[in-house]
């Protein structure tokens, strides 16, 4: 099969993101990747852990957090974590406008978790938690906002993957590039869990 | 045409493939709605402050951890075939990064 022939219903690959050696290679190098993306993570969330009760004159973070509005992000980031799950399974069954409508809700939801996110911390500015007014407001907002970054590249990526392939349907060459964006937004939905626990739940114990 | 011909495939693994895949979703169903129950969970265990401090920790911890499962092995497919490596990249990250975490933390900590 050519690399940019469209899979037809009856030769679609069982694994199609697996099944050039191209493929196999990203698939093998993206999972090392994010094994290294959790180191990346650790080192930011032992910094947070150290530092979390060193606030200063600052707010503390049992007075700052608002449980809920993070409680909505988490559901939201949840939630567009199962519709890019939905939305492999579509092009596994080359269901090409099913697979791009999923990857369209779960940007929508990535761009609503992010609203969520400059909201919450415009208001964490305005109760003076900037980011160099202690050790636990630069430390929050480094992990935290890494975080963001990681969701905001997400869209990024995903944008430029829906815009370029659009019109293309699915074959060897895009197949892969999909798959890849969506175990990417999974990691990044697994780091939020620890942020969403460590950061926001712990922060109210003390 | 003749090598189109050739990656055809048949009609029974073309059906076999369709109920791997409602399977596959159902999967992802019931894994959605368990990890929207343990934050809910691990929410209100904190939220309502019936739960003593230092256990109220611990158990949402214990939740994340089971929350991570969920997202790798069935959201990431990792419980399926041909994820050795995967397995090996991601198992070490995740053992470095717990040594991270301590080292770090610890050494702020101390000083």
């Amino acid at each position: 099969m050519n690399l940019s022939e469209r899979f037809t219903d009856t030769n679609i690959p069982e694994h199609p993101e697996k099944a050039t050696l191209e493929g196999k290679n990203k698939f093998v190098g993206f999972w090392l990747f994010l094994g290294g993306e959790t180191v990346l993570f650790a080192t930011l969330f032992g910094t947070y852990l150290g530092l979390r009760h060193m606030h200063g004159t600052g707010p503390t973070a049992k007075e700052l957090f608002q449980l809920p509005t993070v409680f909505l992000a988490t559901m939201i980031l949840l939630t567009s974590s199962l519709t890019s799950v939905y939305a492999i399974l579509a092009m596994k069954q080359n269901k090409i406008r099913a697979m791009q409508g999923w990857f369209f809700i779960t940007l929508l939801l990535g761009l609503a978790f992010l609203g969520l996110e400059i909201y919450e911390f415009n208001e964490y500015v305005h109760e003076g938690h900037t980011f160099t007014k202690s050790a636990f407001s630069s430390s929050f907002y480094t992990l935290v906002g890494f975080h963001g970054g990681h969701v905001l590249f997400g869209c990024l990526w995903l944008i430029s993957l829906l815009v370029r392939n659009w019109s293309r349907g699915l074959n060897l060459y895009n197949a892969p590039k999909y798959y890849l964006f969506a175990l990417y937004w999974h990691f990044v939905d697994v780091v939020w869990v620890f942020i969403f626990t460590v950061v926001y739940l712990m922060g109210k114990v003390g | 045409m003749a090598e189109h011909h050739h990656t055809e495939v048949s009609k029974t693994e073309l059906l076999q493939r369709k109920l791997e895949i409602k399977q596959e979703r159902k999967q992802h169903t019931i894994s959605f709605v368990m990890m929207i129950l343990l934050t809910i969970i691990a929410f209100y265990a904190i939220w309502s402050d019936k739960v003593p401090n230092t256990f109220a920790v611990l158990f949402i911890l214990v939740l994340a951890i089971v929350q991570v499962f969920f997202q790798l092995y069935i959201w990431m497919h990792l419980s399926h075939k041909g994820h050795e490596f995967p397995i090996l990249g991601i198992a070490t990250g995740i053992l470095c990064a717990a040594v991270t975490v301590a080292g770090i933390a610890a050494m702020i900590w101390t000083t």
